[in-house]
């Protein structure tokens, strides 16, 4: 299997081209063992009773968040569909589609970030020592966020990132209807781009697999559905969260 | 670039069936090169731009060959000569334009040597590609003919997606006109495909012309009745009378009633990865005469949407010029 594709030229020397597409199959492989892995570990644990969804309705994510989040996830499902299928042999006119969800997903990053660092404030997405206690300790409730769905979101932000550096680094080079394409990158870097860009979206195939996988796990449901509607029940609350450490502002 | 006078060490096979050629390249994966004519591959091989570890010859399979009516139209074995193909006396009655085609491929030589299937399946002439340089056709990451410095006389005025190369078929352009259909056979069974569908451009596609994969066999090509007799036009403009590729060609076929068009279809090659259709202009030809002032009242339609490379200017002008003649009568 090789690491990253090479080309030999006319002159004998070997030019980079991207990351070699035989690692797709294998965080393919990684990732669906580790799903099978936690279905066996989460079935042969005790089942905990699952608070009821009704009673009173707390807010967990305002519609504004909800919009982006979807608008992320349905643009990164699009560039990974668009990415992939042509690598696998599935033959369409796949560019356009890849950099317009790029440039979406590109403007609901800016607009995220600015409205979470400027306007919501990042400490809910914070590591603090005390998460890095849950794992070991199943008296420690987490705040707004757990440790896996702050990991999750930290690895996810930081393959979006790059796949963005690196998608329009590639996007300022080739035709678009604002201006025509230039060799502004010279081959062996446009070789680096599409390394790393191809890394990157080999980290997102697996990332977003997992993150699929857990919000349609059955005791995480209720935060899919928070994701959609926006509330989660009194109940859920206070089973999965420390009031301590997260106060929900408002009733939904 | 070294170009050699022996051939690399290939293993050859050479069926005699479509089954078992099928069955080959099956067994193969993608690593036997199905040889025709031979007329693109052994350019490929002596220039060590691209090689094959094993070679399908096609050559000892009697049913690529011939030509032969059929209920709806005729068929055309894919390893029929070019010269066949533009000498039949059926081709001629019915379907002028796809003889005028074959004839005006490359040389006399070339044409009792290549064959309609090899000419429709070939690849670009693009010469940066042909060099062996990374381009994107050849999986790299850039476009050599397009950049400031470029010699993209020959390249795309529509369509180029990355990739500026054109498609140097003369006779894919009158088989999309003439609507035929493409069969190809493999493992599976056989295919049919609409000549127009069989090509790729390279917002599709910008590693492959046609969507002939490995194992895939063009066995033959159907020409439906369905424009046969019609007035039709072919004219093929290269630098050279004899062994050129076009530069911009035209294939082009009507129905008229007392001189009025009621239907059409207008293909212009070496514009495009893929025979150009000319949709707008068949589209205002409905309902108009043949005659001058409907030439020049189109001839602008077929050139819109044309982006032009450095040196391919000649080419917007050009396509414009080629409606007008066709339309004349």
């Amino acid at each position: 299997m090789d690491i990253v594709r090479f080309r030999e030229d006319v002159w004998g020397r070997e030019v980079l081209l991207g990351i070699s597409w035989d690692w797709l199959w294998v965080v393919l492989a990684l990732t669906f063992t580790a799903i099978i892995v936690h279905l066996l570990i989460m079935a042969f644990l005790r089942k905990e009773p699952r608070p009821s969804a009704a009673g009173k309705r707390l807010q967990r994510h305002d519609g504004f968040d909800r919009l982006f989040h979807w608008v992320m996830a349905i643009s990164v499902l699009v560039l990974l569909a668009t990415g992939i299928m042509p690598v696998l042999g599935i033959d369409f006119a796949w560019l356009t589609i890849h950099w317009v969800a790029g440039l979406i997903l590109t403007a609901a990053v800016i607009i995220h970030v600015v409205r979470a660092v400027f306007f919501q404030g990042i400490s809910s997405m914070v590591v603090t020592g005390e998460d890095l206690r849950e794992p070991f300790d199943t008296t420690v409730k987490p705040g707004k966020y757990s440790l896996a769905q702050k990991g999750m979101h930290h690895a996810m932000t930081g393959l979006v990132l790059l796949v963005i550096v690196t998608g329009l680094a590639l996007f300022a080079v080739m035709d678009t209807p604002w201006w025509e394409r230039s060799n502004a990158l010279s081959e062996a870097t446009l070789g680096w781009v599409f390394v790393l860009h191809g890394l990157s979206t080999l980290g997102l195939v697996g990332l977003t697999a997992l993150h699929v996988y857990f919000a349609l796990r059955p005791e995480k449901r209720f935060y899919t559905r928070s994701m959609v509607s926006g509330w989660i029940s009194e109940g859920e609350y206070s089973a999965n969260h420390d009031p301590a450490r997260w106060m929900p502002d408002e009733t939904a | 670039m070294t170009a050699h006078d022996v051939m690399p060490d290939i293993e050859l096979f050479q069926p005699v069936t479509v089954e078992d050629a099928s069955a080959i390249a099956a067994r193969l994966n993608g690593q036997g090169w199905i040889l025709a004519g031979g007329q693109d591959t052994y350019g490929w091989l002596k220039d060590r731009a691209k090689s094959a570890s094993a070679m399908i010859d096609l050559a000892a399979i009697e049913e690529l060959q011939g030509i032969s009516e059929t209920a709806s139209g005729i068929s055309i074995g894919a390893m029929t000569t070019l010269r066949d193909v533009s000498r039949n006396p059926l081709i001629i009655e019915r379907f002028p334009i796809l003889s005028q085609a074959a004839s005006r491929v490359a040389s006399p030589q070339i044409r009792n040597q290549g064959t309609l299937g090899g000419n429709l399946a070939q690849d670009t002439r693009c010469w940066y590609y042909r060099r062996g340089l990374s381009c994107y056709r050849a999986g790299g990451n850039l476009c050599y003919a397009d950049t400031p410095t470029s010699m993209n006389r020959e390249h795309a005025i529509f369509g180029a997606s990355r990739c500026v190369a054109v498609s140097p078929s003369d006779t894919a352009t009158a088989l999309v006109a003439l609507d035929a259909t493409m069969v190809i056979a493999n493992g599976d069974g056989e295919k049919r495909v609409p000549a127009e569908k069989f090509f790729l451009g390279p917002a599709v596609n910008i590693t492959h012309m046609t969507i002939l994969r490995p194992g895939d066999i063009l066995t033959r090509v159907e020409v439906p009745d369905t424009w046969a007799g019609a007035e039709s036009y072919f004219e093929k403009v290269a630098d050279r009378d004899v062994w050129d590729f076009a530069l911009v060609s035209i294939a082009a076929v009507m129905k008229t009633n007392a001189g009025v068009i009621r239907d059409s279809r207008f293909v212009c090659g070496a514009v495009e990865c893929v025979p150009h259709r000319l949709t707008a202009v068949e589209r205002a030809l409905r309902g108009q005469p043949r005659n001058e002032q409907t030439a020049d009242s189109v001839a602008g339609l077929a050139s819109a949407g044309a982006r032009t490379l450095n040196h391919n200017q000649y080419k917007v002008p050009l396509v414009e010029n080629l409606v007008r003649r066709a339309l004349r009568t």
